[in-house]
């Protein structure tokens, strides 16, 4: 037998011995980062996290965490205007994902399986609160109390719970038995006290709520019709966009049968009421806008307040919107609305740097029409609560919703002045929740704000394949007479399609790159879940600090910091 | 770190669900794309191997005395007989009537110059081998001198652009014509942006009755100037734009390759690289290299039909598509 001499061998994998870790001046690690979609979403849903559990085949999970910032996804993935997908990292590489048809899926799903809220059943000594009004706000702000262990009063003035969602969105955008199917599953949650035709300062007063409650949330929206300041002569039966719009919604018809309307306002109300008005066999319907079309491109302050897809489907459905034009005076004959005088205006700056509308002489027109309706938008109802309200909204801390000048008292939704979506509805209420829970703790409240979202440069593109979105169908306009919903929704392969899509923006996707990828071996696979939410671990006494990982991570999950 | 480790890690680097051909504690550089190549290549081909390492960074960085980072039978040949050394352990294990495998791993200094004529023999013979040459492109461990695998224009110490020269002056070596002259049955190149196709070509090398030849695209940071983090962003635009071409052979002809779906301009690649920098000088030589590195790698990918015809599962772009749960890499 030969001997070989030490040294001229060694036993394998000796080098463990030597820690090359101590060359490293950067490490490498796990930081989860939110992405865009998370940090536009009104609601604060966070579409990554539930994109995942989809992909994964995890519906229920993917539902309960939608859920987790907001209990109405069927409503919202119908009705919201999704910010997520303007936001979205993929939309810079190939096409945004179709989010709010996954979220609408999911909703869709939970309602068809019965899936229950992950909310606990209250004890009876739960603390008591109490919100006033049923609306997105209001619902989301019960929602996230039950959640939080909390007893919820809920009173609703009306005979049925939904506010807005329920008087003024058309039913062609959010079908009846939808909205009655998601209400109903909320409603039914164990520690709520839904009280219905329950007026504040009717049926009871802020103060006896304040008595037997920790906190309040108010969320009455604005129901009270603006008065058209016009120094001109108006019509004495003068009906405003609102409470024709809700007056179809209840009933499906509309009072009058006008050959021509002229609608003045550009927010969802306007926007939508024309839309009815077509339906309704209106031959020309015409907008007035003191701003433009809402398109990208347009700054937000020359814009129409109603959302971008609205506004198409009415250009799409033969609605003729003037933009840039307001009303010099309306031309009567009699009593009747004959026609209008137009004129083209605009904001500009003045010298002192604020934005005027200036009316441009010379350029008046006039539009022959049979009706006029202001839609100029509502202010804040405030029976029962009136010293809180400040030119017509309420004034709130932006983050928690407490209103300004009281402790214990907090308020979202279109009652702010900012505020006019379901989704930001939502998060008002959802926000409004953590914030009295921690007033009820005596808890600071820390300024708040959205996440910061990482970067599409943050990312490494390399490792994705370019896939065309899920695109669901649309009623062509032809055919949109009737309630029937315009948009159809996702299939569930076009739900797990978008999923797949979805780059997972600073998450871990475990794609084993970093692994596989890792010159030293320093990356260990797990086969749980580590307990930084990755799959992977470090191993600091030999990693070099190379940062391939990082470079090389498709999501920028993994960052270099100095040691 | 003050905290608890979360798991421990040497139960956990046990039970890696890949085989480690190449332990932790090896002392390559930061982003050494070599030491990544070894490592994917020996998961792929362990455990039951030899292999004989010539003279190298390689055998260097894995072996300081008394220590190995290897966990597979492995011999330090001198410089130039890795191939003569492989050729002779596989007639051994031949003799003995055992199925173990044998490697030969070189640099390109091992391959291409230092070790050609053992390499020739060891193909001509006809030995059941798989040599695999880690192209780092010069002569690394000894201070990047130039190789014959040097590109066209590259600095290295050899090499150093100045008045006469722009960096180095020949083209690099076309090793993969030499090695198909030998007709061997397999042959392919191969990179470390690419590692499930690197390790396909490894399993299929092993598969392989008679001489094998693999050539891994190897980028080192140290020598061609580049951050140790983009060695993976290096390779891949190697590949991108036609530089590299990754490539099978059969009995010396032409089987497969790794289309290009986007051929990406050669500036992408060399401008990451400082062995390149000189080329981007505004003067008129700088100009007409940069042209001429263009036209070189246009060459490779007029010669190999490198350019796609549309978008595949296999091609620049879809080998390296990840999925969620790392299916990609298996």
């Amino acid at each position: 037998m030969i001997q070989i001499p030490p040294g001229a061998f060694a036993r394998p994998g000796t080098s463990l011995e030597f820690k090359t870790g101590t060359w490293r001046a950067d490490r490498p690690v796990h930081q989860r980062r939110a992405a865009p979609c998370h940090s536009a979403c009104p609601a604060g849903e966070d579409a990554q996290a539930y994109l995942a559990k989809v992909e994964l085949g995890d519906m229920r999970g993917a539902w309960e965490t939608v859920v987790a910032a907001n209990p109405l996804p069927a409503i919202t993935g119908r009705v919201c205007h999704h910010p997520c997908e303007s936001a979205c990292n993929r939309a810079y590489y190939d096409e945004s994902i179709t989010i709010h048809g996954v979220e609408r899926f999911l909703g869709d799903e939970a309602l068809r399986q019965g899936w229950s809220y992950p909310v606990p059943i209250p004890s009876a000594e739960a603390p008591r609160m109490a919100v006033v009004g049923s609306g997105p706000a209001g619902l989301a702000a019960a929602y996230h109390l039950l959640r939080g262990g909390c007893r919820v009063t809920l009173i609703e003035a009306m005979p049925a719970a939904g506010g807005t969602v329920r008087t003024a969105i058309p039913h062609y955008r959010l079908p009846p038995d939808v909205l009655e199917q998601e209400l109903d599953h909320m409603l039914a949650l164990p520690g709520l006290d839904f009280r219905l035709r329950t007026q504040l300062g009717r049926d009871v007063s802020l103060e006896e709520l304040r008595a037997d409650h920790e906190a309040v949330f108010l969320g009455p929206g604005r129901r009270k019709g603006r008065e058209w300041s016009a120094d001109f002569a108006v019509p004495g039966n003068l009906r405003t966009g609102l409470q024709l719009l809700e007056a179809w919604v209840a009933g499906g018809t509309l009072p009058e049968q006008p050959r021509s309307v002229a609608i003045v306002g550009g927010g969802n109300t306007a926007v939508d009421l024309a839309r009815v008005l077509r339906r309704e066999g209106v031959d020309q319907v015409h907008l007035i806008s003191h701003q433009r079309v809402p398109a990208p491109g347009v700054p937000a302050d020359d814009a129409m307040r109603a959302t971008y897809r609205e506004v198409s489907q009415a250009l799409e459905e033969g609605v003729t919107i003037h933009e840039h034009r307001g009303v010099r005076r309306l031309i009567l004959r009699g009593e009747r609305v004959v026609g209008m005088e137009l004129v083209h205006m605009k904001k500009l700056e003045d010298a002192d740097g604020r934005l005027r509308r200036v009316a441009f002489e010379g350029t008046e027109t006039v539009l022959h029409v049979d009706q006029v309706i202001p839609a100029i938008g509502q202010d804040v109802d405030g029976m029962g609560f009136e010293s809180l309200v400040r030119r017509g909204y309420m004034e709130v801390e932006p983050w928690w919703g407490t209103v300004n000048g009281q402790s214990g008292i907090f308020s979202g939704g279109d009652a702010r002045s900012d505020h006019g979506t379901v989704s930001e509805a939502v998060g008002d209420g959802r926000r409004a929740a953590a914030a009295m829970l921690r007033y009820r703790a005596g808890k600071q409240l820390e300024p708040g704000a959205a996440p910061e979202p990482i970067p599409y440069s943050d990312l490494n593109l390399s490792y994705f394949e370019s896939a065309p979105a899920s695109k669901e169908p649309v009623l062509p306009p032809e055919q949109r007479l009737g309630l029937e919903e315009i948009e159809g929704g996702l299939q569930a392969n076009a739900v797990r399609h978008e999923a797949h899509r979805c780059l997972s923006c600073g998450d871990c996707l475990a794609c084993d790159n970093c692994w596989t990828l890792c010159p030293d071996q320093s990356v260990l696979k797990t086969r749980e879940v580590a307990a930084d939410g990755s799959h992977y671990v470090f191993d600091y006494d030999f990693c070099k600090g190379c940062g391939i990982c990082a470079h090389e991570c498709p999501t920028g999950y993994i960052r270099m910091i100095p040691e | 770190m003050n905290e608890q480790p979360l798991h421990d890690l040497d139960t956990l680097r046990a039970r890696q669900p890949r085989f480690r051909g190449l332990e932790s504690g090896h002392r390559a550089c930061q982003g050494c794309g070599e030491a990544l190549a070894a490592r994917l290549t020996t998961e792929a081909a362990g455990p039951d191997v030899v292999i004989a390492n010539a003279t190298g960074c390689l055998e260097v960085f894995t072996t300081p005395w008394p220590q190995s980072a290897w966990r597979l039978p492995w011999i330090h040949s001198v410089f130039g007989n890795t191939a003569a050394v492989a050729a002779g352990m596989e007639a051994a294990l031949k003799q003995q009537g055992r199925a173990t495998q044998v490697l030969a791993f070189a640099g390109d200094g091992g391959t291409f110059d230092i070790g050609f004529q053992a390499l020739s023999g060891m193909m001509e013979r006809g030995h059941d081998v798989l040599f695999v040459c880690f192209d780092n492109e010069a002569y690394m461990n000894t201070g990047v001198q130039r190789s014959g695998s040097t590109p066209h224009a590259a600095m290295t110490t050899t090499s150093p652009p100045g008045e006469l020269r722009m960096g180095k002056r020949h083209m690099k070596k076309d090793i993969l014509s030499i090695i198909a002259a030998h007709h061997i049955p397999y042959a392919a190149t191969a990179s470390v942006a690419y590692p499930s196709d690197l390790r396909k070509k490894v399993r299929r090398a092993m598969d392989t009755e008679g001489a094998s030849f693999l050539q891994i695209h190897s980028p080192c940071p140290l020598g061609w100037g580049h951050d140790g983090a983009k060695t993976i962003e290096v390779a891949r635009l190697a590949v991108q734009t036609g530089l590299f071409p990754v490539i099978e052979m059969e009995r010396g002809e032409l089987i497969g390759t790794l289309p290009i779906r986007e051929p990406r301009p050669v500036s992408d690649y060399l401008k990451l690289q400082n062995r390149f920098r000189h080329l981007f000088a505004s003067e008129y030589r700088a100009r007409k290299e940069l042209e001429h590195l263009q036209a070189i790698a246009n060459r490779n990918i007029e010669r190999f039909e490198l350019r796609g015809v549309g978008p595949e599962t296999y091609d620049t772009e879809g080998a390296d598509t990840v999925h969620r749960g790392g299916d990609r890499w298996a």
